[in-house]
């Protein structure tokens, strides 16, 4: 074959503008642009925090595009076609250095998000997302508004449930911590408040619930477990200082519960997808006998000894 | 030689210019890439520099290597051995550094829109649509200037390479237009799961219609030469740019696997990512056996080592890219650190390298002197092969200890604390390839400018 200008040119095009109808003008003219069951429009505030979002490239580190075998952050909902209907341009992202982000909404109320935009280190201690503190409160508002929409309908049934606790929750606080220690415990279920520490405890056993506590809770509850941490300022109600449980029956059972469930309406994330039992168990000896200064740990009732214990 | 057009001999300011826009704007890119990997080490470092965050300095440093660093070095190349190969001078020499000029004046243009926060939010598609505009415009001026050198030509047989870069620049041009949707100024884009598809068809055609094939077009101009070896088989050359560009065009939607788009289409984009095979291949055996037996004098000419090792990580890049559009494998590495490491070894160990050869192998030939440093050259070899294989090692690491992680049900947040010593060896690695590119850029520099070696023969 000799190779004329025309036949590179003319040849080359060609086959280009075959691919292009095959790969890209006729899926174009057969998507379907349904929306799925979850779907409703954005509002303009939630567009204008997109475009916050889109400006300052979030979308290099978070995906929305939850995959069949994910066990993280949205993983109840997988990505459907008909989520996506008003996305222009689409945000599915390429790569995950921070979570995925398509059912963020209502995963917490805003105080935690203010606080984890003015400086993600305050409420995730290890986090490598740069701060948004020069973004200015007014925009981080804004962008916390398209945060809270992510996931659609899902997100705003979500949002309502924060919405409902949040305002009992400050009802609780603000009637003093001798109320608010009661309301917390009241909604720990029964079961779980009588049930103390199963485990004994040890040096290397609170070694470990420190350094989970460095990792996990420090911002918030601060140092000395005073709820002083970095973000105190911009939460509310303020993380719990935990030398106001001395003598309140708090037993083990409603530490371990409440870390594993979080406390939804407050800032208080759950952890049962980052931490295993025994670094709930661990975590919470440690806050019970540093900060709270009273611990349960192997007192009755008290199940057959676990194999391991010394 | 080029008596053919004017009398005196060709000044070739136009590959001038370009040799030294993509060294300019490799230092930049790679000084970008620094503050990303020092951001993912340290994220409150620069804590209240909002125009300079790591969201930020990832657009800069992606879109400058590509359209600063790579694409120009390339074409500088090609700006030489166009003309050269067809027995004509360039068509404009004004034209061609007007080029240079305005291209530029668009990267800086591009650069603030991104720091002011005006991307377009699609990778690879940032830029603002008025620098798409002038993008376009690039293109357009560099693709009349060579049809125009090619219709002048004395030369009746047009080689390889020339198939290559016109291919490259005519469909970039166009694939360019359709991919950044430039008919939608406000958004740039499509809406929904369509601009997801539309966005992976360009992007990957970055890669395989402008860095690809302008990459073959400068190891099918340097190597045969450098060694003095006749081309291998036209057959193979044939077959290689076909294939290529039937085949290439139909892979991007394997970025897509996870997501709902078409099954169809998923199908044919893992295929052909297999088939892949074809056109690499044939192009390896066909440059391989034509350099057969004369590693020496390879090794002699830096530009041509350069080259050739350019050509090793390309077959090394597309084996691993076949490999990793397999939705098996992709379970592990999507969305993590692996992709970016194949990123590196596709755009710096293949495009990249390549480029730089093909710019130390005409330089003396357009300035009639020698490189102003051939040790600093051989030092700059090093830094960057030691740089891009350790990024390719370290980010594959990273990538199997995320993925695995995750598909094992751990949390991104859990395994954050397990990478954190990869991003330090990365950014560590960053420092060899920064320096190759200081290093470079003075080289360069100082072969063009205040070159005191001594004047040989001109071609
Ligand atoms: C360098 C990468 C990076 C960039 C850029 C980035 N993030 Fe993050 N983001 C992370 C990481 C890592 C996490 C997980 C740790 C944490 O929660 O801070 C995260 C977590 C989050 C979370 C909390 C998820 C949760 O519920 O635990 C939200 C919300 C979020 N990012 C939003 C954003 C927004 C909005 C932007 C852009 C303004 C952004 N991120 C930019 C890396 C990034
Ligand atoms: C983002 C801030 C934040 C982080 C991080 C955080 N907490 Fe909390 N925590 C709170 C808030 C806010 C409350 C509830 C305050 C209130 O309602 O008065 C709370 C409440 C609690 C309670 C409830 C006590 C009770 O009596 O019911 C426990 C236990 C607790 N946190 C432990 C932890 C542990 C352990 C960690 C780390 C694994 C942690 N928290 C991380 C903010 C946080
Ligand atoms: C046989 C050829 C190739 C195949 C089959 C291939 C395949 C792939 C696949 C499957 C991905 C997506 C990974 C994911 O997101 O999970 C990818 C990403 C990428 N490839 Fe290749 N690749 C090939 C050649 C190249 C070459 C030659 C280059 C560079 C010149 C390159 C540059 C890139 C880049 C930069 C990305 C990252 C895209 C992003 O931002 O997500 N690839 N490749
Ligand atoms: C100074 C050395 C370099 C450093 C420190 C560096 C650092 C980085 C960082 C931090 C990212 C973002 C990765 C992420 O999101 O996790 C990145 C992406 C990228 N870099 Fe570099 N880089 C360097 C050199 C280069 C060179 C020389 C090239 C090409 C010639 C290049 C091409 C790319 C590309 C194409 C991507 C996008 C990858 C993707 O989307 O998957 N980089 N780099």
């Amino acid at each position: 074959m000799r190779m004329t200008p025309t036949a590179i040119f003319i040849g080359a095009l060609a086959i280009l503008a075959a691919v292009v109808f095959v790969m890209v003008f006729w899926p174009y003219a057969q998507r379907d642009m349904t929306p799925s069951e979850i779907f409703r429009p954005r509002t303009l505030v939630e567009a204008e925090g997109r475009a916050i979002y889109i400006a300052n490239g979030c979308v290099y580190c978070h995906s929305q595009s939850i995959r069949t075998f994910d066990w993280g952050h949205g993983a109840e909902r997988i990505a459907q076609a008909g989520d996506y209907v008003s996305d222009e341009p689409i945000l599915l992202g390429s790569q995950r250095t921070g979570v995925d982000l398509s059912q963020e909404g209502g995963e917490h109320p805003d105080d935690w998000h203010i606080a984890h935009f003015i400086n993600p280190r305050y409420t995730r201690p290890n986090s490598i997302m740069p701060p948004f503190r020069w973004l200015g409160l007014e925009k981080i508002n804004t962008l916390t508004r398209y945060i809270q929409a992510l996931g659609l309908k899902q997100a705003d049934q979500r949002m309502g449930r924060q919405t409902y606790w949040k305002k009992e929750a400050i009802q609780a606080y603000e009637a003093g911590p001798v109320y608010n220690v009661k309301w917390l415990a009241e909604h720990v279920p029964a079961g779980w408040r009588h049930i103390p520490n199963p485990y004994p405890t040890t040096a290397a056993g609170l070694m470990r619930g420190r350094r989970v506590y460095a990792d996990f809770c420090i911002g918030c509850h601060g140092p000395i477990g005073d709820g002083m941490g970095d973000a105190q300022p911009w939460i509310y109600p303020p993380p719990l200082n935990f030398t106001i449980l001395k003598d309140r029956q708090i037993s083990g059972g409603i530490l371990y519960y409440q870390i594993m469930n979080g406390i939804t309406g407050t800032a208080m994330p759950y952890f049962k997808r980052e931490l295993e039992s025994q670094k709930i168990w661990e975590v919470g000896n440690y806050v019970a006998v540093y900060f709270i200064n009273q611990s349960d740990a192997n007192t009755a009732p008290h199940g057959i000894d676990s194999a391991w214990e010394p | 030689m080029a008596s053919s057009a004017n009398n005196d001999r060709p000044n070739h300011r136009t590959a001038r210019a370009f040799c030294l826009t993509s060294a300019f704007w490799f230092a930049a890119a790679a000084s970008f890439g620094m503050i990303g990997a020092g951001y993912l080490i340290a994220p409150d470092f620069m804590a209240n520099i909002g125009w300079l965050h790591f969201g930020k300095a990832r657009p800069m440093h992606v879109n400058l290597m590509l359209f600063g660093f790579v694409t120009p070095g390339l074409l500088a190349a090609a700006f030489y051995y166009v003309p050269k190969l067809l027995r004509t001078a360039l068509y404009s020499e004004k034209l061609g550094v007007f080029t240079a000029i305005l291209w530029n004046i668009t990267l800086p243009i591009g650069v603030v829109g991104l720091a002011q926060g005006r991307s377009q939010g699609r990778e690879y598609a940032e830029w603002p649509w008025s620098v798409d505009m002038l993008i376009v415009v690039l293109f357009a001026l560099v693709i009349f200037n060579l049809v125009m050198t090619v219709r002048r030509r004395l030369e009746p047989i047009i080689y390889v390479s020339i198939w290559y870069v016109c291919a490259a620049v005519i469909l970039t041009g166009t694939t360019y237009c359709i991919g950044n949707v430039i008919w939608k100024p406000s958004t740039g884009a499509l809406l929904g799961i369509p601009d997801a598809i539309l966005l992976w068809f360009y992007g990957h055609n970055v890669f395989g219609l402008l860095l690809t094939p302008l990459g073959l077009g400068v190891a099918y101009y340097v190597l045969p030469l450098a060694t003095r070896s006749p081309l291998y088989s036209h057959t193979l050359s044939l077959i290689g740019f076909w294939s290529l560009i039937v085949v290439y065009t139909h892979i991007g939607t394997h970025h897509l696997l996870q997501v709902p788009v078409p099954t169809w289409l998923k199908t044919i984009a893992i295929v052909d990512s297999v088939a892949m095979v074809i056109p690499v291949m044939v192009f390896l055996i066909n440059i391989w056996y034509t350099v057969q037996g004369k590693l020496g004098t390879i090794h002699a000419d830096i530009g041509a080592k350069f080259v050739f090792t350019g050509t090793i990580y390309y077959f090394f890049v597309n084996i691993q890219g076949s490999m990793m559009a397999l939705p098996q494998v992709q379970r592990v590495t999507h969305f993590n650190n692996w992709v970016v490491g194949h990123a590196h070894i596709g755009v710096l160990g293949f495009a990249g390298v390549v480029a730089i050869g093909g710019i130390y192998y005409v330089l003396p030939k357009i300035t009639g002197r020698p490189l102003y440093s051939r040790f600093l050259a051989d030092l700059q070899y090093w830094l960057l092969l030691i740089g891009v294989t350790g990024f390719a090692v370290v980010l594959t690491i990273v990538g199997l200890i995320q993925g695995n992680a995750w598909l094992n049900g751990e949390t991104v947040y859990r395994v954050l604390p397990e990478i954190h010593l990869y991003y330090i060896l990365r950014a560590s690695l960053g420092v060899f390839i920064i320096s190759g590119a200081y290093i470079g850029l003075y080289n360069i520099f100082r072969t063009l400018y205040f070159n005191p070696g001594a004047a040989t023969a001109c071609e």
